[in-house]
């Protein structure tokens, strides 16, 4: 990596990854001395969405169960256009956050709030997306327990810049977490994949799409009764670089494979045709309330009665395995029967010519 | 649990189809393909197609994307433009495409304007929006993309729009297939065309292809048309007789779409175009024609006019033989190590339709690089 920063390196995929790599390795034993021993906690910080620390000991876990019981995350967001079918930026900043740590096991209970706001930005607008926020906070009891906020001169900005930290409380009797992967977990999909991206593409590429809205949505609610099952493996949303993305990490990850199942993957009509016309595919574009669980296959059936109780899950489906086969890749048997492999993104999405 | 996952149907359905191509290549022998689009190549491998056909037949990925065949001399002006205060608009694939220095990617992150469009007629608002500045549509593609450049380009002359111009690359398919019939070194025995360009150009301009002895198919995107095209094209091969026929679940007229054909004429004349690795092709690009000619980009800014001199910078990149079907991707030495998707050298690489890019996301043997 040389040179100036593309829009690639914020898009999720493997150059993200590279990103993040270059300034973990400035922190090295700075960040949490205390910790910093703890194997658990490193891969953990690499690879998940939330922290599990426990301020009242300065230290980031117990030594028995690999995690405290106080969860944290934190989020920028820069979405463009700030209003999209099914949300606006000032949902998406409360959201985003809260199923950080959803996915993770544990309830969302505060949040911190931070907003970047450029000269000139009509003071009704912003009121209306901190509405729109204070609506999905209060919907999700996740109380505002600190905020700032800053005008920057025009131009320095994009109208509105905001980031959200999310604290709460695991609830999972066991940390959730990718190393806990095995061979033949199932792998559960709350719902069809890209319909936050494919809704941001529509609206930036001037297609009419009617009927394609944002998933975005808070997840605790649909989430949490899969706690009880002692086979969750772990979870994730499939937010920047989409499922695609997750699904290479969790290969990557572990010593397995993945075997993903093309028909069994929930399919969103609109998203379909949006991509169709783009050149996306779904598998890459952003969710905003879709997660993927790991699940022991004995219990799998059940997990996904418990996930499809929830409105936001009613298409909810087993998508594939964690397979001892071609170890750290992720492979698609296709509709036709074929076998391909799923890579993650490269860089930046563009649309492609004809 | 695997008994779940079956999609019935389609999967019993294609294997028949399967067999059949099996069937029809025991009484042909060997055979090698070429799909000339890059659509083509990409839902072979995503499909999973590529990992179903039988022993004995090859498919090559032929010049079919856009992309792929810009030469890095027409990025370097997309650029010059671009550093020159234009305001350049282009469709989301060339952004990435390496020019001699840079692309249109870089030259935006240093603080070039640069924005993707996916139709031409997005430049229209571009330029009314923006009536202190110049601005030129980078205009890319086949005949599926000139009929909407030749579209917005009489919108801008009716409508006496003074800020907009275009940076004309539009090449046609035929005369580089006829170039292709007579590679030395490359053996195929028929090719797969594509729907979408068909559509626009009709058949008419492939019938060079039954005297040069090559069998030849239109196909839609689907796996089941791109099969049912595999079929015909052997038993073509087989029989030594050569029809093209549509296998498309849209109909295909013969003799294309007349309103687009004749949108294209009143705009645009052939010219000599310069095809990445394969050189200069007579008569197979689209320059603007006398009543457009004032629209034309390169005029407008005083740029150099028709093609520059084939590329004289040897760096190792095989994207024109990759492009002529004489080498496959892994058999170019940059492949997977010095030109990734993360670093592509050469546009094969870049584009989301070019071989290398299909090949490096979906092939099996190169997902294994990972392990």
């Amino acid at each position: 990596m040389s040179g100036a920063l593309s829009l690639g390196h914020g898009s999720g995929g493997r150059l993200t990854q590279q990103l993040t790599q270059r300034i973990l390795s400035r922190f090295g034993e700075a960040r949490f001395p205390s910790a910093s021993r703890r194997p658990d906690f490193q891969a953990d910080f690499q690879m998940e969405d939330c922290a599990f620390i426990d301020a009242g000991c300065g230290a980031c876990g117990s030594e028995d169960d690999g995690g405290g019981k106080t969860a944290v995350s934190i989020d920028g967001f820069t979405v463009f256009p700030h209003d999209f079918p099914g949300g606006d930026i000032g949902k998406l900043a409360v959201c985003g956050s809260a199923n950080d740590l959803a996915v993770r096991g544990a309830e969302p209970l505060f949040l911190a709030l931070s907003l970047i706001i450029e000269e000139g930005l009509d003071v009704a607008v912003l009121d209306r997306y901190m509405d729109s926020a204070a609506q999905a906070a209060g919907e999700g009891r996740v109380a505002l327990a600190a905020g700032d906020t800053k005008v920057v001169p025009r131009g320095a900005a994009d109208k509105l810049f905001i980031t959200t930290c999310a604290i709460g409380r695991r609830v999972s009797p066991h940390v959730l977490r990718t190393s806990n992967l095995r061979d033949g977990d199932a792998l559960i999909l709350s719902t069809a994949p890209g319909r936050h991206g494919a809704a941001l593409a529509a609206a930036r590429f001037g297609l009419d799409a009617p009927g394609l809205t944002s998933d975005c949505a808070l997840l605790w609610p649909a989430l949490s009764p899969l706690l009880r099952f002692s086979g969750l493996r772990c979870m994730r949303d499939c937010t920047r670089g989409g499922l695609g993305t997750v699904l290479c990490e969790w290969a990557e990850a572990s010593p397995l494979g993945i075997e993903v199942y093309e028909t069994s993957v929930p399919a969103d009509t609109e998203t379909a045709a949006v991509c169709d016309i783009l050149g996306f595919d779904p598998l890459y574009l952003a969710s905003e309330g879709c997660a993927l669980a790991a699940v022991a296959p004995e219990q799998a059936e059940e997990c996904l009665v418990a996930l499809r109780e929830s409105p936001l899950c009613r298409d909810a489906a087993v998508i594939g395995r964690m397979i001892s086969e071609h170890p750290r890749m992720v492979g698609m048997r296709t509709r036709i029967g074929g076998m391909r492999f799923v890579d993650m993104p490269a860089g930046e999405l563009l649309p492609r010519i004809c | 649990m695997s008994g779940r996952f079956t999609s019935g149907g389609a999967e019993a359905a294609f294997e028949a189809m399967r067999r059949e191509l099996e069937e029809a290549l025991r009484l042909s022998g060997p055979l090698t393909f070429m799909e000339v689009c890059g659509t083509h190549t990409v839902s072979i491998f995503r499909s999973g197609l590529r990992s179903l056909l039988p022993r004995g037949l090859s498919l090559l990925s032929g010049p079919g994307c856009p992309v792929c065949v810009t030469d890095r001399s027409e990025i370097d002006r997309a650029i010059e433009l671009a550093e020159k205060g234009c305001l350049v608009l282009t469709y989301g694939d060339m952004m990435r495409v390496p020019g001699t220095s840079g692309s249109l990617l870089e030259a935006r992150g240093r603080g070039a304007d640069v924005e993707v469009a996916t139709s031409a007629i997005q430049a229209l608002p571009a330029a009314r929006e923006n009536p202190d500045r110049d601005v030129v549509f980078l205009a890319v593609g086949f005949e599926t993309t000139a009929p909407a450049t030749a579209a917005m380009l009489r919108q801008v002359r009716s409508g006496g729009i003074r800020n907009l111009s275009v940076l004309c690359l539009h090449k046609t398919v035929p005369p580089v297939m006829r170039v292709l019939c007579s590679v030395p070194g490359l053996k195929v025995d028929g090719f797969l065309l594509p729907g979408n360009v068909t559509v626009v150009a009709g058949e008419g301009g492939y019938a060079f292809l039954a005297e040069a002895g090559k069998a030849a198919a239109v196909a839609g995107f689907e796996p089941e048309e791109i099969m049912a095209a595999l079929v015909d094209l052997v038993r073509q091969a087989a029989a030594g007789s050569y029809r093209i026929r549509a296998y498309r679940t849209r109909d295909v007229p013969r003799e294309g779409n007349t309103t687009a054909l004749r949108l294209m004429a009143e705009v645009f004349e052939p010219c000599d175009a310069l095809w990445r690795g394969l050189g200069l092709i007579p008569g197979s690009g689209l320059r603007l024609g006398k009543d457009y000619a004032r629209f034309d980009a390169l005029g407008k800014f005083g740029l150099k006019s028709g093609a520059g001199p084939a590329e004289a910078r040897d760096d190792g990149c095989q994207c024109g033989k990759i492009l002529s079907g004489l080498l496959t991707p892994p058999e170019c030495g940059l492949y997977g190590r010095a030109c990734t998707p993360l670093n592509p050298a050469g546009p094969c690489m870049v584009s989301s339709e070019g071989t290398c890019g299909a090949w490096y996301r979906f092939n099996r043997q190169e997902a294994e690089r990972w392990q």
